[in-house]
């Protein structure tokens, strides 16, 4: 991490380096391969189940929309 | 953090470790200014390219249809956009990853490749949209689509290829601050300032009620200032400009910034719209409201309006092109960053390219199904905007992957709301495109 280093100068004025991210050295992240995927705690499933619920029903309202415009209904 | 962690290197770049250069300056003030200027990017580009040609369109027809009634709805949208986007903004400096990656590897390939390729369809769609504006634009300006346009896509092409994320990054901030003339335009066609304050802080209904053109009107602005693809396309620019923990404080600022921009930026497009109205014109779209005003207000709004429609779409174009380019390489494991020259990433700038060049393609076909292709926008960013959310809402809760960074109660509080709202706007879209007889009235 060397976005900021202070710095001494012999002169003792104070002085700070800044690093543009791309010249910086690489930082340390989270490993995310080795978390492997995320635990299905309740409230994960849930939300899960509500997304796939939503998504049925944009199936049924396109299917819907399909049907009309074949004039299915009349 | 008691996470497991890795030394990452930009996206496919060697982890080489070369060595640190940086410039010395003297004041703290300095170091953050500083520090700030070289942090800012992505921030601003993804909000303001969220002012794509669509949105010019949205904002300037609720001017032409309700004035400036509905500024105050554009103005609440500030911190939801920002809320929104700050999460992802976490989520790239914490793990140096892409979005479309994180959903992949957390939530396991079927929820992975859903993700992928309803980004993959509705962010082609929308350059389809992109392109057509920059083909409408052009001809009003008098120039043949027929070179305009695949000029605007090599163009399009150049700025992306040169192995640079700075280049790139410094040329898009340069065609965002030229949107900051929307505030001339605006300025110049101002309808009065007590009007102006009380539309934008008082929540009011427009004349006639609330009626299905109003709700569509409403839930368009809503789905054009919170977009997937915003989600996907900073976080994947954090990762490639390869941000630190130490920058997120800056990174926020960067999004707050390009937030107030893009948000008083659609205010003025609604401005203009607003003067539309005022003068008795139709609007059927911006090219022709350009077109209208430069007869009432001067040829200088007529110009400016078209070349920044112009500009929107160059924008929203580079940007929505490489959130598709950067997705598709996380997913498929291939070197994909700006920084790499085209040889040591064909992959990634080969979607790019494609993205661009078809899109352009498809405009410039003879009677293209563009009436289609916007109904498919409409339909498919109502699926994917709340899958999404609640994507980053369960990844930004994952304590395991995120720590410290992880959402705090009241940014779940605020968040669930937002979801729950969106939610109901996107079903109702999307029930208003797919089945319009189940709404009297529309």
């Amino acid at each position: 991490m060397a976005t900021m280093i202070r710095s001494m100068e012999n002169n003792r004025e104070e002085r700070f380096v800044v690093v543009h991210p791309l010249d910086d050295t690489p930082e340390t992240k989270i490993d995310v391969e080795s978390l492997g995927p995320m635990e299905m705690t309740r409230s994960v499933r849930i939300s899960l189940l509500s997304l796939r619920a939503y998504l049925v029903l944009m199936m049924v309202l396109v299917l819907y929309h399909v049907l009309d415009l074949a004039k299915v209904f009349g | 953090m008691s996470n497991k962690c890795v030394m990452l290197p930009a996206a496919g770049l060697d982890a080489r470790v070369e060595p640190v250069r940086g410039r010395s300056v003297k004041s703290k003030w300095a170091r953050d200014l500083l520090t700030f200027l070289m942090v800012f990017g992505p921030g601003l580009i993804v909000m303001v390219a969220d002012n794509d040609a669509g949105a010019v369109s949205t904002y300037s027809q609720a001017g032409a249809q309700y004035g400036t009634r509905l500024l105050w709805l554009v103005a609440l949208l500030l911190p939801v956009t920002y809320f929104i986007q700050e999460m992802v903004v976490r989520l790239g400096i914490a793990t140096g990853k892409g979005h479309a990656a994180m959903i992949y590897q957390r939530f396991g390939r079927w929820w992975g490749l859903f993700s992928l390729i309803d980004l993959e369809l509705v962010n082609f769609l929308t350059l389809v949209t992109e392109f057509a504006a920059i083909d409408l634009a052009l001809s009003k300006l008098g120039v043949d689509p027929r070179i305009g346009v695949p000029a605007a896509a090599v163009g399009l092409v150049l700025i992306a290829f040169t192995g640079s994320y700075r280049r790139w990054e410094r040329t898009v901030v340069v065609l965002c601050l030229l949107d900051l003339a929307w505030f001339g335009i605006a300025y110049g066609l101002r309808p009065g300032a007590g009007e102006l304050m009380r539309n934008a802080l008082v929540p009011g209904v427009p004349a006639g009620g609330i009626t299905a053109d109003l709700m569509f009107l409403v839930i368009a602005i809503v789905g054009t200032t919170i977009a997937p693809w915003q989600l996907f396309f900073q976080q994947s620019c954090i990762a490639d400009k390869r941000l630190r923990f130490a920058d997120l404080k800056w990174a926020r600022l960067d999004t707050l910034l390009g937030a107030c921009v893009t948000v008083t930026v659609a205010g003025c497009m609604m401005i203009a719209g607003n003067a539309s109205l005022a003068h008795g014109f139709h609007f059927s779209d911006p090219a022709q409201m350009a077109l209208d005003l430069g007869t009432a207000a001067g040829g200088f709004f007529r110009n400016a309006i078209l070349l920044l429609m112009i500009n929107a779409a160059v924008l929203g174009t580079t940007a929505i092109s490489l959130s598709s380019a950067w997705a598709y390489g996380e997913v498929r494991g291939w070197p994909h960053s700006l920084q790499l020259p085209v040889r040591k990433a064909r992959g990634f700038y080969a979607v790019y390219l494609t993205c661009v060049a078809a899109a352009a393609g498809l405009v410039l076909i003879p009677r293209a199904p563009l009436q289609l292709i916007i109904l498919g926008v409409q339909v498919l960013a109502g699926v994917m905007l709340p899958s999404a959310i609640i994507f980053l809402q369960l990844l930004l809760n994952d304590r395991e992957l995120l720590g410290e960074f992880a959402n705090k109660p009241w940014n779940n509080a605020v968040n669930w709301a937002i979801i729950l709202v969106l939610f109901a706007l996107s079903l109702i879209l999307a029930a208003q495109v797919a089945a319009p007889k189940l709404f009297p009235g529309a």
